[in-house]
């Protein structure tokens, strides 16, 4: 598993990725992490797949106790299959998920893991030095979706918003905008549902100051390339791919 | 514990609630014709007169039989639930001696030393549970064979007493055979559900 960091202050960002013991029929997926002195936060962990190599390179940077959290963006398989795993691994953890999928993801096992339901308008996950931002992304492209955004570092987790099928071992950031759109194109109109939805988060997003766009699939947007993104998705009709 | 032994597991489980399911619905046509050898019994009068007490006998039987098949039936969701934690355990043991074998030389690689302790101790306690159900179901279902075969010598009972109803003579020994057909039936399913539950426990 690549380990990338992307943000170092008081606290970090790590980007995993780009597996190279992934199944080949397994999408690729980004798994991030926020970690504090004492504390680890894992947004969208991944599939039961991708548990062990995840684990593994988290294991770099923090003991298991001190995985203290675990964020899902939404419900999917891709996402948080893997729950059932980290249930019998994290001594001390909770689950930030929404309110509605509650009795969805109980289905992969949580037992250990305290859930704690987010509700429709988002929060906060406060991990002592830092607090994140639950920021609503409902229909992006689930029915209940939330990003994460830090103030701090800049950065927001953008779940499915922004990903892109990517040949294995692409880089981790767009270098090149222009072609990285036939990447994205067909999984925003295939996989995003509402154009009403996307601009309510266009409209929330605009008004933060983002400096790194994080997506779970394919690569992360930085500086000028997140208001290129953020045009460009605004510009694209979704919902009409069939 | 390997996760192809839960896999052979789940289906034993399931195929003995199956074998349940079949066991009552084998009952409640017992009870059935109890029912209507009652009324046959009634009818003939005098000449059915030893055939009376032996219809409710059945009757009793019948309901024995679905009685003990609900509490098996407890007994087997308790089974399945039990093989689904070992699944997950099982599972989970597997997935983390994984992580040891990538996270060689990680930071912090020992600290899942106690969650994969922990997770093979809860699958060890999660067996020897299993074992200990195991065990119990075998002896519930040994009692399900007694009305069973009890019903069988009843059956052959009937059929003499039969032999005395004149013009009914047919119908209730139709109504024995029922009984006696269906007696069997339930013998064949419990026998299945017990060889089921022995292959669990020689793969243990
Ligand atoms: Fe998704
Ligand atoms: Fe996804």
């Amino acid at each position: 598993m690549k380990m990338t960091k992307i943000y170092e202050g008081s606290h970090q960002w790590v980007m995993f990725g780009r597996d190279p013991h992934r199944p080949e029929k397994i999408i690729d997926t980004n798994q991030y992490m926020v970690r504090t002195a004492d504390r680890c936060l894992l947004m969208d962990p991944g599939g039961i797949e991708l548990f062990a190599p995840m684990l593994a390179a988290v294991l770099h940077h923090a003991p298991v106790e001190e995985i203290t959290d675990l964020f899902a963006s939404h419900q999917d398989p891709d996402i948080i299959s893997s729950l059932g795993l980290w249930d019998q691994a994290l001594p001390n953890a909770k689950l930030h998920a929404a309110q509605l999928w509650e009795g969805f993801l109980r289905h992969f096992g949580c037992e250990a893991i305290e859930y704690l339901p987010i509700p429709d308008h988002g929060g906060t996950i406060n991990l002592g030095s830092v607090e994140l931002q639950i920021v609503p992304a409902h229909y992006l492209h689930s029915s209940a979706n939330f990003h994460i955004y830090d103030p701090q570092a800049k950065i927001l987790m953008s779940g499915d918003v922004g990903a892109a099928l990517e040949a294995p071992g692409a880089p981790v950031f767009v270098d090149n905008f222009e072609a990285h759109i036939e990447k994205m194109r067909y999984f925003h109109q295939r996989w995003m549902p509402s154009n009403q939805a996307k601009r309510a988060w266009l409209e929330r997003v605009r008004k933060l100051d983002v400096q790194i766009l994080a997506p779970q699939h394919g690569r992360m947007f930085k500086g000028d390339d997140v208001r290129r993104f953020l045009d460009w998705f605004e510009a694209l009709q979704v919902g009409i791919a069939v | 514990m390997q996760i192809k032994q839960t896999k052979s597991q789940f289906v034993a489980v399931a195929s003995i609630a199956a074998e349940l399911s079949a066991v009552m619905e084998v009952a409640k046509e017992i009870s059935l014709a109890a029912a209507n050898a009652k009324a046959i019994a009634f009818r003939a009068g005098e000449k059915a007169k030893g055939f009376q007490p032996i219809t409710d006998f059945i009757n009793e039987l019948a309901k024995d039989t679905i009685g003990l098949v609900n509490n098996i039936n407890d007994y087997a969701f308790l089974l399945y639930r039990l093989t689904v934690n070992e699944q997950r355990l099982a599972e989970a043991c597997g997935r983390f001696e994984q992580v040891e074998r990538l996270a060689r030389g990680a930071r912090y690689a020992e600290s899942l030393a106690g969650p994969l302790q922990q997770a093979r101790q809860k699958a060890q306690a999660g067996r020897r549970e299993f074992t200990i159900h195991v065990a119990e179901l075998l002896v519930k279902l040994a009692e399900v064979m007694h009305p069973a075969r009890a019903a069988r010598v009843i059956a052959a009972n009937s059929r003499i007493e039969a032999s005395q109803a004149g013009e009914y003579l047919q119908s209730l020994q139709a109504v024995a055979e029922s009984v006696d057909n269906a007696a069997q039936i339930i013998n064949d399913k419990v026998h299945r559900c017990r060889s089921a539950l022995t292959v669990i426990n020689l793969a243990d």
